[in-house]
């Protein structure tokens, strides 16, 4: 749930990068913690890899300048991805106010990102949240590997398989190049803040 | 495609599997050349690239062994500690709206015990999150499966002031609750859990006249030694009720549950007496016109004639 601070007009909301291990979540925290140095607005964190898996999350703080006055901060969270750490994938997702989901472009990969979207209907059912109200893009990440002749999923097979029923923003990205990363930010940001101008009626009220 | 380019291009992708960490899509690519050399006559080598793909084969299934292996949770920074702490809202229904509270769930659903029973035992001192306090500092030992460590705690409150008669008897039984579904409820076969909570009393229900009121010294706190006197709400024979407006925090805070008060005077209609009280309850009324007072329990030990 967002934080509105209506005295010193600044709104915080929560983004997750969601997604099936592996997919390239902390990857695309660590390119806008490297390239957005003016937007960052404290230490990535990353608790408990182990290799390069997260088993924890990734915590990455943002400020976004002024938008009708407000100061909009954003705080950026992954989950770990691996099937055995649902219940931290959970609790990461507690008052989220916008999901990126990140999906796997790899074409082995197909059914792992079906069953992680799967799981994260089920994770926000479990908080009462509805995955068709929740601003949400999801971002077929890994596209960088095609020029490299392995095997893809092209965007269009994609959004069709996890995006038909839910028709949201969609991104091609490589999140390794930084392809698309500012724009799936960008993306999930327009629909948060507009929901949250909803919910609060915080730009009309200036 | 040539046969030989078909194994390049495999090793590649199994590589590119690998190295992106996705073991299993690795292995089964490694397994799909195993098949294809096999059933390839006339290849070169064939011994000699089986064996390096047998390699490989071993190395993934010991790297996947690894990662399934426990892993404990880390110890984490100040600023690591920081952010988990932020992970549950203040508004989420389990926290209660207490930002402490929501930080010490969120800390031990992470696996940072320490921390988090350090922050539910000051939120012993809050009323009206006393028993989750409680029972989550018990959670935080069985999950660590320290059950004699949580079997202490349980203990140390069933004879202590901390909490009233029916939150240590709630712990109890969440305390029994979870050793049992953790199927760990065999290494307390030996501890006797059933303690007697409250002193027996001397008196008899049916002894005991119809009272008013009490009057009884303060032992502790800024009132330490101050006489106060309450009105009876209710009674059951040797329990009296009595209810403490939330204003008079400061009285409330001087008694807990367990305190035994020497020299009780108790105002009947007919008659005045004395006697040893032991508070055997203290609540905060959570609904209705009293709402946010405080509920005293007193049981009468004995009365002097």
């Amino acid at each position: 749930m967002a934080v509105l601070n209506a005295k010193n007009r600044e709104i915080q909301c929560k983004i997750v990068y969601y997604g099936p291990g592996r997919s390239g979540k902390t990857t695309n925290l660590e390119f806008i913690h490297k390239n957005y140095t003016k937007q960052v607005a404290g230490k990535m964190i990353s608790i408990d890899t182990h290799g390069d898996r997260t088993l924890f999350f990734d915590f990455l703080p943002l400020g976004l300048g002024k938008i009708k006055g407000c100061d909009i901060k954003a705080q950026l969270y992954t989950v770990p991805g691996q099937v055995q750490y649902r219940s931290t994938r959970e609790l990461v997702l507690k008052g989220v106010d916008g999901i990126v989901f990140v999906a796997d472009s790899l074409k082995v990969r197909r059914e792992k990102n079906m069953l992680s979207l799967k799981d994260m209907h089920e994770n926000l059912k479990k908080i009462g949240i509805d995955i068709r109200k929740i601003p949400l893009v999801f971002q077929y990440n890994k596209r960088d590997l095609e020029k490299q002749g392995f095997p893809l999923m092209p965007f269009e097979k994609m959004d069709h398989e996890l995006n038909r029923q839910l028709r949201v923003p969609s991104f091609n990205a490589s999140a390794l190049t930084g392809e698309s990363v500012g724009k799936t930010l960008s993306g999930i940001m327009k629909l948060t803040l507009q929901n949250l101008q909803k919910e609060f009626q915080w730009a009309q009220n200036r | 495609m040539r046969f030989d380019e078909k194994i390049k291009s495999l090793v590649k992708e199994a590589e590119l599997y690998r190295s992106q960490g996705l073991l299993n899509e690795a292995l089964d690519t490694y397994k799909k050349m195993q098949v294809l050399i096999e059933s390839t006559q006339n290849v070169k080598n064939k011994e000699t690239l089986l064996k390096k793909i047998s390699n490989k084969v071993d190395a993934l299934y010991h790297q996947m062994e690894e990662e399934l292996s426990d892993i404990k949770p880390p110890e984490v920074s100040k600023d690591e500690q920081d952010a988990i702490e932020n992970l549950i809202p203040k508004d989420d229904p389990e926290a209660k709206g207490s930002p402490e509270m929501a930080a010490a769930l969120s800390l031990a659903k992470t696996g940072q015990f320490d921390q988090a029973i350090e922050k539910f035992t000051q939120l012993l001192s809050q009323d009206s999150l006393r028993f989750d306090a409680a029972k989550n500092i018990v959670w935080c030992w069985i999950q660590q499966k320290e059950v004699e460590k949580a079997l202490g705690r349980v203990k140390q409150w069933m004879v202590g002031n901390v909490l009233s008669l029916d939150e240590v008897n709630g712990v109890r039984a969440y305390f029994e609750a979870l050793v049992k579904e953790l199927g760990l409820d065999a290494q307390i076969s030996t501890v006797n859990i059933q303690k007697k909570l409250e002193p027996e009393s001397e008196v008899e229900d049916q002894d005991i006249l119809d009272i008013n009121s009490t009057r009884f010294k303060l032992l502790r706190g800024s009132r330490k030694g101050e006489e106060v006197e309450l009105e009876i709400s209710f009674q059951a024979g040797k329990y009296l009720k009595m209810l403490v407006p939330k204003r008079d925090r400061q009285l409330i805070e001087s008694v807990n549950v367990g305190d035994r008060f020497n020299g009780m005077q108790f105002y009947s209609p007919m008659a005045i007496f004395s006697g040893t009280g032991y508070v055997s309850s203290k609540v905060t009324i959570s609904a209705g016109p009293k709402k946010g007072d405080y509920s005293l329990e007193i049981k009468i030990l004995n009365i002097q004639t």
